[in-house]
């Protein structure tokens, strides 16, 4: 499949701060792809990078084989609604949806209109003075109606109501099969979100930790838990990425692919073995364990 | 090139700020101007007499009121624009192209509007009982090419100056707009010290052509200013 | 809806399976398209793909051009076929693993299932 965003070995520097570190990504056209991790990760500065907001200190970025920074066509294929956006002084939700369009091609009114109608939007207060799920929900709209065929949502689900984030989901696969796009979506519900990735990207530090089929996610780790000495001894020689305990009891996250031995010898010393889920493995590589090691797409220890 | 157009048109989009804003500060000017001049003439002073010239003339304060308004609008046009600009998917390029037409479109339609409020203050006497509100000695006194012209150039370097201070705050926080400051005073200070000494000289010399041309370089440098702070400028 | 033990498209495809098996798709009719069981669990349209089209290697499902998936004569058929041998593995076996566990013998075993509704109570 051709790659629809290429980034090659990008670093992001702001001052003596290293917000990206030499990162590698590919995102192949039609792709959901979940960029996963913690608060201050870089998930943000690397979808503003591929808007062509920011631009990497060293390394190239590339969308449909062009670089974004100052090229209108390419930016014309774009949407990216910062989870922070601004908008200029005064502004209410119809001049955004009057203006909107003349920079999207391929914008559609009637998405644009139901979603606000559904979102409950208000029309007459200021978006300065917005909540943030009513801000979220603009910027839903833009992103969805534009219906750009680089979509990037940054935190869509902050202060949503859970009618609004279904609705959200429903659009954007509804939409979608009508109008194949490339998505790229960060965000901490990942339990809801999970099942629209077909990819999912784990970043932490500036660094990708996991790039994955989502198929396979559950196959990069799992998770013990039960007793102290016998999940110590399960997990000896292993390398765990996440380990939390209380008074005789842990649980551990441990990389790899836990095989049939590993799980006879579990079930016999009274531990619970499963493969982590995908919160789990979120989790686990954005704990502050010496021991994790980045795996890369398609690795199964 | 349509993406500025498109810039145009968000400038645009609050048709209010563009076009009616401008029109209701000087509005509210005027109203002003002239319960000062009913005060003067309470007080006795005669309309048509020399002295109520003389001193309705000298009244600038339309001018004072639309300054600050525009430097606003300049700033405005920057600051909260620019990353929604880019959000939409304007170039920098395109973005401060867009920025400085919406500029020039807007002087001149601040210039045509005072304009035929002059002609019209004028061919009806200064509104029949002696009101002056654009025949002013700032804006020309009375002279309409040269009123289009003080007010298309006035216009245009208040928003240009708005716009460079948002521009360098864009770029660089809020140190941008404060080294700008300081410079600028710095090198007032320097031309003053350097003048100075031939300052009489040089008020004698005086021709008003001067001014046009200091607005024309204010404006010159303040666009080249936005473009070159905002070129590289990221969203945060 | 779906869970985190196995891939979705797998869960896709037993879903739709179950489905068949239990009369909701007869055979030669239409099943939803693959976007239109994305849309409806909220899955990933790449992911509902690949779920439909298991079933579609497995012979159950067909594409006719430009219409869309039908169930193939004899799917169900074939779905219960496995769904049976399935039931020896998944619910036999263990069963009897079980009862060997807790020292039930054959014969008590036989009246377990004779008489279910006993054992309810």
């Amino acid at each position: 499949m051709t790659s629809t965003v290429d980034i090659h070995s990008m670093t992001r520097r702001f001052g003596r701060s290293t917000a990206i570190d030499d990162i590698s990504l590919t995102v192949a056209g039609g792709s959901i792809c979940g960029l996963l991790g913690r608060n201050g990760a870089g998930k943000t500065t690397i979808m503003s990078i591929i808007a062509g907001q920011d631009r990497p200190t060293s390394g190239s970025v590339e969308v449909f084989g062009e670089r974004p920074f100052e090229n209108e066509s390419i930016l014309s294929k774009i949407s990216f609604v910062r989870d922070n956006q601004r908008y200029p002084d005064n502004y209410r939700l119809h001049h955004v949806l009057r203006i909107a369009p003349d920079f999207a091609p391929e914008w559609s009114d009637d998405v644009a209109g139901e979603l606000a109608d559904e979102f409950r939007i208000p029309t007459q207060t200021p978006i300065k003075k917005f909540s943030r799920g009513q801000l979220s929900s603009v910027a839903i709209v833009l992103g969805l109606a534009s219906r750009a065929p680089v979509t990037l949502f940054d935190e869509p689900y902050l202060g949503l109501d859970v009618t609004a984030r279904v609705r959200f989901h429903d659009t954007l696969l509804r939409d979608y099969a009508i109008h194949p796009r490339t998505v790229l979506l960060s965000t901490h519900l990942i339990e809801e979100s999970e099942a629209l990735f077909d990819r999912v990207v784990i970043v932490d530090r500036g660094r990708i930790r996991v790039d994955s089929d989502s198929e396979h996610t559950g196959q990069l780790a799992f998770t013990l838990s039960g007793p102290s000495d016998a999940i110590d001894r399960l997990s000896a020689k292993r390398t765990i990425l996440h380990s939390r305990s209380v008074s005789g009891l842990k649980s551990v996250t441990i990389q790899g692919l836990a095989d049939a031995d590993t799980s006879a010898e579990a079930v016999r010393l009274g531990a619970r073995i499963a493969p982590a889920t995908l919160p789990e493995l979120v989790a686990a590589f954005g704990a502050d364990t010496p021991e994790t090691r980045d795996i890369k797409k398609g690795a199964v220890a | 090139m349509s993406a500025v157009i498109s810039t145009i048109k968000l400038h645009l989009n609050q048709r209010r700020v563009t076009f009616i804003a401008p029109l209701s500060i000087a509005g509210t000017v005027a109203i002003i101007s002239v319960l000062i001049s009913l005060v003067f003439w309470r007080a006795g002073s005669q309309p048509g007499s020399a002295g109520w010239i003389q001193g309705s003339q000298s009244n600038p304060g339309i001018v004072y009121a639309l300054v600050g308004f525009l430097i606003y609008a300049g700033v405005a046009s920057v600051a909260t624009t620019f990353p929604f600009a880019l959000t939409l998917g304007a170039t920098r390029r395109a973005f401060i192209a867009g920025t400085l037409l919406w500029d020039a479109i807007t002087a001149a339609y601040i210039a045509i509007i005072f304009a035929v409020l002059n002609v019209i203050e004028l061919a009806t006497h200064h509104w029949g009982v002696g009101f002056y509100i654009f025949d002013i000695y700032v804006l020309g006194a009375g002279n309409t090419p040269r009123l289009l012209l003080i007010v298309f150039l006035g216009v245009l370097s208040a928003l240009t100056i708005g716009g460079v201070f948002a521009a360098a705050w864009v770029r660089f926080g809020i140190r941008g707009p404060q080294v700008i400051a300081v410079g600028v005073i710095f090198v007032l200070g320097i031309a003053a010290i350097a003048i100075v000494p031939d300052a009489a000289a040089i008020i004698a010399a005086f021709q008003l052509w001067w001014l046009a041309i200091a607005a024309g370089v204010v404006i010159m440098v303040s666009s080249i200013g936005m473009w070159l702070l905002v070129r590289r400028a990221i969203v945060r | 809806m779906f869970t985190g033990e196995s891939p979705i498209f797998q869960q896709l495809a037993a879903k739709i399976a179950g489905d068949i098996v239990a009369g909701t798709y007869p055979e030669e009719t239409a099943v939803p398209s693959a976007s239109d069981f994305a849309v409806f669990y909220t899955i990933n349209p790449a992911t509902a793909s690949k779920g439909v089209n298991v079933l579609v290697e497995r012979g159950v499902l067909y594409k006719k051009r430009g219409i869309g998936m039908f169930v193939a004569t004899g799917a169900r058929e074939l779905l219960r076929d496995r769904r049976r041998e399935e039931f020896r593995t998944h619910y036999i076996q263990p069963l009897l693993r079980e009862a060997t566990v807790l020292e039930l013998g054959t014969a008590e075993l036989h009246q377990m299932i004779d008489q279910p509704e006993q054992d309810q109570a």
